[in-house]
């Protein structure tokens, strides 16, 4: 949260006005919302935030990732997989198999993505089309291995990361919970944000990936393989939504349950929404999923509470919000080259 | 998005029928060999006590035993003794090809119309319950008998058909009045229906008689007849006028789109959008109402899965409408070629659980399957790359001017 306050406030009144009570929101939520729906935010968010970090650098490319849910979903089914055969709570290597877990669910995010853009690049499939190919296969493959493995659509529980306490730090308040004594995944998401932001805004990679999805003309004649930028746009995407799926399941749920819409439950279309929502800038995506998070905390609180409201309800408050939001933002205005194929004239 | 839809129709118009039909059909083949790799391998991970041994490693699952189970299962095992067409694995087939029909025409029509209606479900999840609970409370003050079925039935489908098209409205007119992509708004009215309806279930409507989620009953005069003498009786929960009340509908789909203004200027607007806005057409009104149409039709999908297979609303919704999004883009989304694709999808249903029994394969392998088969339709660059690397086939793209021919009449024709 505390990198909200270095967001650069763009010149419209519209995104002036949605940081502004962004912040409002956020003094608030500090203030009033206890500690425990605080971390729940953070750890909440960190799905939603990988994901809508790695779908800005493939929509920035020109390919819409609308697939990236279910990059969530083999991610974390993945993670939670390969723990579990490895033995949870021992380590190999010296490394725990908790970390291998989440290594295995980034390398199969990474290969899904890489079909994916196989099918979008070399054989110019309709993106939104493939992407919901994407979608549905991970939500027929988790629950089909998992009925392998497990018996069950569901996976065993292996436990999730241990917190990384900082000495002192831990002490101190507000950030002191929040960030020194936090699972890793949290931190993960923290740095991907700053990460993502640098490589898209700072580095030629990034300038070429936003060429390549508003102009891929000039960056051609510039020299620059349209493709290659794209593949790599791609498979970044997978990179980042598996570390979110995989930190997710391994930091936060302990498991995996793999019917109905699985534990993922549409958030990674909510994080489609955070970054339209927050102009493709991964630093406002961060800030986004915090929104969506701690929508998602509160309602479990409010749901522990047992107000008069049933659960069921509840629970669509941020299904909810996300329609309110899309309403508002409608207007975000795509790379120009989103969604096409792009075909070299060398060809 | 927009710019992107159109491009992509005019492609799809401007292939013809047999090209499409071969990339369907070839896309089917292409599901089935990697479902079957998937199959096979997935069989080395299984404990069993007999399997293939290989190179020191126990292969479970047989593909081939697997297909057979799923084709054949779904037709109650034709090829063994004793068959009747009338068995119960034939009746799933069809039941679950009457409502994916529904739902298949329920994503084809927005397709059409230059829309991604993924929100079929949620509009048939909202439409059955309407359903059930119309015609549980209607029950009340209509005669019971002949009378009772011939007043109840065409309530519960209208009132079903009602709601739904007013939850698929509302993605169209946040589509339309503030350009709110419909993908994920629809996605994620689909989480708000199953919220909403269960709240609705346990506030109001649910069965006092029952443990289980669910709404009281419709009598049992309410639910769809079955003709008597000529088959799919007792307890099968399909009914060849449903089946017959389907077909029609498809056709008569079929119809409004090729033949009727509505459905031309609602193909203009997915093709064309700036030309049918040119022509006149309202292409906020437009996209209002073919979203109005396409949540009507799943609306209609869910009222005859409560009067249809379970005479009730159940909280556990199948996921229809997600295999009607698979079905729409197998026919292509033209409305006659989704009844063949909702019978392919409907064999998938049924034949999953002919897997379940037979084998030890999870039955959630139809879901995969149908994964696939949206992916390999998706790349019909994928088949001509083939093609022309084995059949010589001389890769032709037709000039920009061709695609003239896009939004006349003839060009719809030609999908039929």
């Amino acid at each position: 949260m505390p990198m909200r306050d270095r967001l650069p406030i763009p010149e419209s009144g519209y995104m002036q006005a949605v940081v502004g009570g962004g912040l409002v929101a956020t003094v608030l939520f500090l203030a009033l919302a206890s500690p425990s729906t605080h971390t729940a935010t953070l750890r909440l968010a960190v799905p939603i935030a990988l994901a809508a970090i790695g779908g800005i650098f493939a929509e920035k490319s020109g390919v819409i990732n609308i697939g990236i849910e279910g990059l969530l979903i083999v991610s974390a089914f993945t993670g939670v997989v390969v723990t579990f055969r490895l033995g949870s709570g021992e380590s190999t290597l010296l490394i725990s198999h908790h970390w291998w877990g989440l290594l295995a669910g980034v390398l199969v995010s990474t290969l899904f993505a890489l079909v994916f853009a196989v099918v979008c690049i070399e054989f110019k499939a309709d993106q939104i089309i493939a992407g919901l190919a994407v979608w549905l296969i991970a939500l027929g493959l988790a629950p089909f291995v998992s009925r392998i493995v497990f018996e069950s659509p569901n996976t065993a529980t292996v436990g999730t990361f241990d917190n990384v306490t900082v000495p002192v730090l831990s002490e101190l308040p507000l950030v002191g919970y929040l960030l020194f004594d936090t699972p890793p995944q949290v931190w993960i998401m923290l740095i991907s944000a700053v990460l993502g932001w640098y490589l898209l805004s700072r580095t030629s990679f990034g300038r070429w990936v936003v060429a390549s999805g508003e102009n891929p003309k000039a960056l051609d004649t510039a020299g620059v393989d349209v493709r290659k930028v794209r593949y790599a746009a791609v498979l970044l995407s997978g990179v980042f939504a598996g570390l979110g799926g995989a930190g997710f399941a391994l930091g936060q749920l302990g498991t995996f349950a793999g019917g109905g819409e699985t534990d993922i439950g549409g958030r990674g279309f909510i994080a489609i929404a955070t970054y339209l929502f927050a102009n493709y800038h991964p630093i406002g995506a961060l800030a986004g999923s915090f929104l969506f998070a701690g929508l998602d905390a509160i309602q479990v609180r409010l749901q522990a509470a047992g107000y008069a409201v049933p659960t069921e309800l509840i629970r669509t408050i941020p299904y909810v919000t996300v329609i309110i939001v899309l309403v508002f933002v409608g207007k975000t205005r795509l790379p120009e080259a989103a969604g096409e194929n792009y075909e070299s004239g060398e060809d | 998005m927009r710019d992107r839809v159109e491009r992509l129709l005019e492609r799809l118009v401007r292939a013809s029928a047999v090209e499409r039909i071969a990339v369907s059909v070839a896309a089917l083949f292409a599901s089935i060999l990697v479902g079957a790799v998937l199959v096979f391998v997935s069989g080395g991970f299984a404990s069993c006590r007999t399997g293939l041994e290989l190179a020191g490693w126990t292969f479970c699952y047989n593909p081939v035993q697997v297909y057979y189970e799923l084709f054949l299962g779904a037709m109650g095992h034709p090829l063994q003794g004793g068959w009747s067409p009338m068995n119960y694995s034939l009746a799933t087939t069809l039941q679950q090809t009457t409502l994916l029909i529904f739902t298949g025409l329920s994503v084809a029509v927005a397709f059409r119309a230059g829309l991604f209606n993924i929100g079929t479900q949620g509009q048939l999840v909202v439409g059955g319950l309407a359903t059930a609970v119309s015609v549980v409370y209607a029950a009340a003050i209509v005669p019971g008998g002949l009378v009772g079925t011939i007043v109840l039935i065409p309530i519960g489908v209208l009132v079903g058909a009602i709601f739904g098209g007013l939850f698929g409205a509302i993605p169209g007119a946040l589509k339309a009045y503030a350009d709110a992509n419909e993908v994920i708004t629809t996605i994620m009215l689909n989480f708000v229906a199953v919220g909403v309806t269960s709240t609705l279930l346990s506030w109001q409507f649910q069965d006092p008689n029952s443990s289980n989620p669910q709404t009281q009953p419709v009598p049992e005069y309410a639910e769809i007849p079955t003709i008597p003498y000529v088959g799919f009786g007792g307890r099968m929960d399909f009914s060849l006028l449903a089946f017959a009340f389907a077909v029609a509908l498809m056709v008569g789909v079929a119809w409004l789109l090729a033949r009727t203004s509505f459905g031309y200027e609602l193909r203009t607007s997915g093709v064309q959008p700036e030309a049918a806005a040119y022509g006149g057409v309202d292409d906020k009104r437009m996209v209002v109402s073919s979203m109005t149409l396409s949540g009507a039709l799943g609306g209609i999908g869910g009222a005859f899965w409560v009067l249809m297979v379970h005479g009730r609303w159940l909280e556990n919704v199948p996921e229809l409408g997600f295999d009607g999004i698979a079905v729409s883009i197998l026919a292509g989304n033209n409305p006659l070629g989704v009844g063949a694709a909702a019978f392919l999808f409907g064999i998938l249903q049924s034949g999953s659980r002919s897997i379940g029994t037979a084998t030890d394969v999870p039955p959630e392998l139809v879901g995969v399957l149908s994964g696939l088969i949206i992916l390999f339709v998706a790349m019909p660059e994928f088949f001509r790359m083939i093609g022309s690397r084995y059949v010589g086939v001389e890769r032709e793209r037709p000039a920009r001017a061709d695609g003239g021919e896009a939004g006349s009449d003839d060009g719809g024709d030609a999908d039929a």
